[in-house]
């Protein structure tokens, strides 16, 4: 009945080994683990559920005590942005349809190609050194490890664990979370940077238009000439984001400058770079550009990047169900 | 005997590791101190640790570790061993006093709750992990090690009936060593 046993130093030691043990296998991938980890899951839960119910009251009277002021305050400067947007909407919509029906013209990827699965968040990561959060959408609606978790105002991370009915997400802020990315010039810098030449075809001739391209060094057939213009971004450097934790902003170190096409501003929008190796499809919106910090030598510049997402106040989040094509036959 | 006082110890401690965790899982993630989650699954273990000594506290650590690491999806081993390490600090102090007071009790919870929190990045950093070590940390480690002290004198008599120790059993066996 020994509470301070001789051996208590070995037992710490044994404890601590068997750590480093189980530690090592999990990180290398060990069916068993995970096996084990699905099947406390299971019995978890419920009740986790009982806690949440038991909880609500206390952490709801929390909420109302330490948010009031803010969300009264947020509440009155979004009834003004609502009203200042309005008008913005009507001619954003419309631009979007028109992006759509060009990208799907030029058979390009875009964010409406991919199926999406809502989830409810369900759970914060309960450690202060971890950006996490948990969803009730798992592997049964479809999601696996390494989607993109997005929420109507941009990225928001990627599914790093998937339970049958739940998924943990890292948040973009966590230090182990990477994304390729693309920093692009304002809306308003856009340039036009294709031409494209149409032949009409005359009356009295063939009822099929011919269409060819200066590009392709084709001869023009008679009929009238139209000269369209296409917009296209303008990408001023592509670099990978990395979290830096929950009170430091997310940063770009690039890999690939290109200054050709202008130097970056505060403001540049960010979006994700795709790829056939990027976990998070192409085009989706990362936030803009916060600061240029210029590094001394060889080091190049980073980016301190202020996220779109709102990543303190999360309630719904949507997982893209895109896989790039180097993960998909796994 | 010890068979069973063992199964009674597992049973126990998994039982209100269950309940520790929910509490952690739930209310601990929403009710943040300048933005820190107070670790009630590492209190208890050090209360477990100060109520009964170092062994019996790196146990308590290892189960609720493990069952930590299981709930929240982090590498298996991690929470464990940070937490192993949190309830065997938080028992060292026993050999010096017999019949430690309350507040003896909630000072030695803060320090093995800083000793567990603090072996949190250490693990992360020698699993590879880079940036786990920042500023916060010295927002951090006093948070968590106040609310440990704090918590204490609640979960001291829950840990001592986890564990199925009785205080007179500290007695005896800290005059054998």
């Amino acid at each position: 009945m020994a509470t301070y046993s001789p051996g208590r130093r070995r037992v710490v030691i044994a404890l601590a080994l068997t750590s480093l043990f189980l530690l090592t296998l999990d990180l290398r991938g060990n069916q068993v683990l995970d096996g084990v980890r699905s099947g406390f899951g299971i019995l978890y839960r419920p009740i986790n559920r009982a806690g949440e119910v038991v909880s609500a009251p206390a952490v709801r009277l929390w909420r109302s005590f330490q948010e009031f002021d803010d969300l009264e305050e947020e509440n009155r400067q979004l009834r003004a942005e609502i009203n200042a947007q309005r008008s913005a909407e009507i001619s954003a919509q419309n631009a979007i349809i028109e992006n759509q029906d060009l990208l799907a013209l030029a058979g390009l990827e875009s964010l409406a190609s991919y199926g999406s699965v809502t989830g409810r968040l369900v759970g914060q990561s309960p450690t202060n050194f971890d950006q996490q959060v948990e969803i009730d959408r798992g592997a049964l609606h479809g999601i696996r490890v390494g989607m993109a978790a997005i929420n109507e105002a941009g990225l928001v991370g990627k599914v790093t664990s998937v339970a049958p009915q739940s998924s943990i997400i890292m948040l973009v802020t966590d230090p182990s979370y990477a994304v390729p990315v693309k920093i692009l010039a304002p809306k308003d810098e856009v340039a036009i940077a294709a031409t494209s030449t149409t032949v009409i075809p005359v009356a009295d001739s063939d009822d099929t238009a011919v269409a060819t391209s200066e590009a392709n060094g084709e001869e023009a057939t008679e009929g009238m000439v139209e000269t369209t213009t296409t917009m296209v971004e303008i990408i001023r450097e592509t670099g990978v984001l990395r979290g830096q934790g929950s009170d430091r902003l997310p940063r770009v170190s690039f890999i690939a400058p290109a200054t050709a096409f202008g130097q970056i501003e505060v403001g540049d929008p960010v979006f994700t770079a795709g790829g056939s190796t990027s976990l998070a499809p192409p085009n989706i919106p990362l936030g803009r550009v916060l600061n240029v910090i210029t590094r001394a030598g060889t080091a190049g510049q980073e980016l301190e990047i202020e996220p779109t997402a709102d990543l303190d106040r999360l309630q719904f989040v949507r997982v893209v169900l895109y896989q790039p094509a180097s993960e998909v036959g796994q | 005997m010890n068979n069973v006082r063992a199964r009674v110890w597992v049973t126990r401690t998994v039982l209100v590791g269950f309940i520790v965790l929910s509490l952690q899982m739930t209310i601990a993630t929403e009710i943040r101190v300048f933005g820190v989650v107070i670790q009630i699954a590492l209190a208890f273990v050090v209360a477990a640790g100060a109520a009964s000594g170092p062994g019996e506290g790196a146990k308590a650590g290892f189960v609720l570790g493990l069952m930590y690491d299981l709930a929240s999806g982090l590498p298996l081993g991690s929470t464990a061993m940070s937490m192993t390490f949190g309830g065997y600090a938080a028992g060292w102090g026993r050999r010096y006093r017999l019949e430690p007071t309350w507040w003896m009790l909630a000072a030695l919870a803060a320090i093995g709750a800083a000793v567990g929190e603090v072996f949190v990045p250490v693990i992360r950093v020698l699993t590879g992990e880079t940036g786990v070590f920042g500023a916060r940390i010295a927002i951090v480690l006093p948070v968590v090690a106040l609310s440990a002290a704090i918590l204490s004198p609640v979960l001291i008599p829950i840990a001592r009936w986890a564990l199925a120790i009785r205080p007179a059993e500290v007695r005896v066996t800290d005059a054998d060593t």
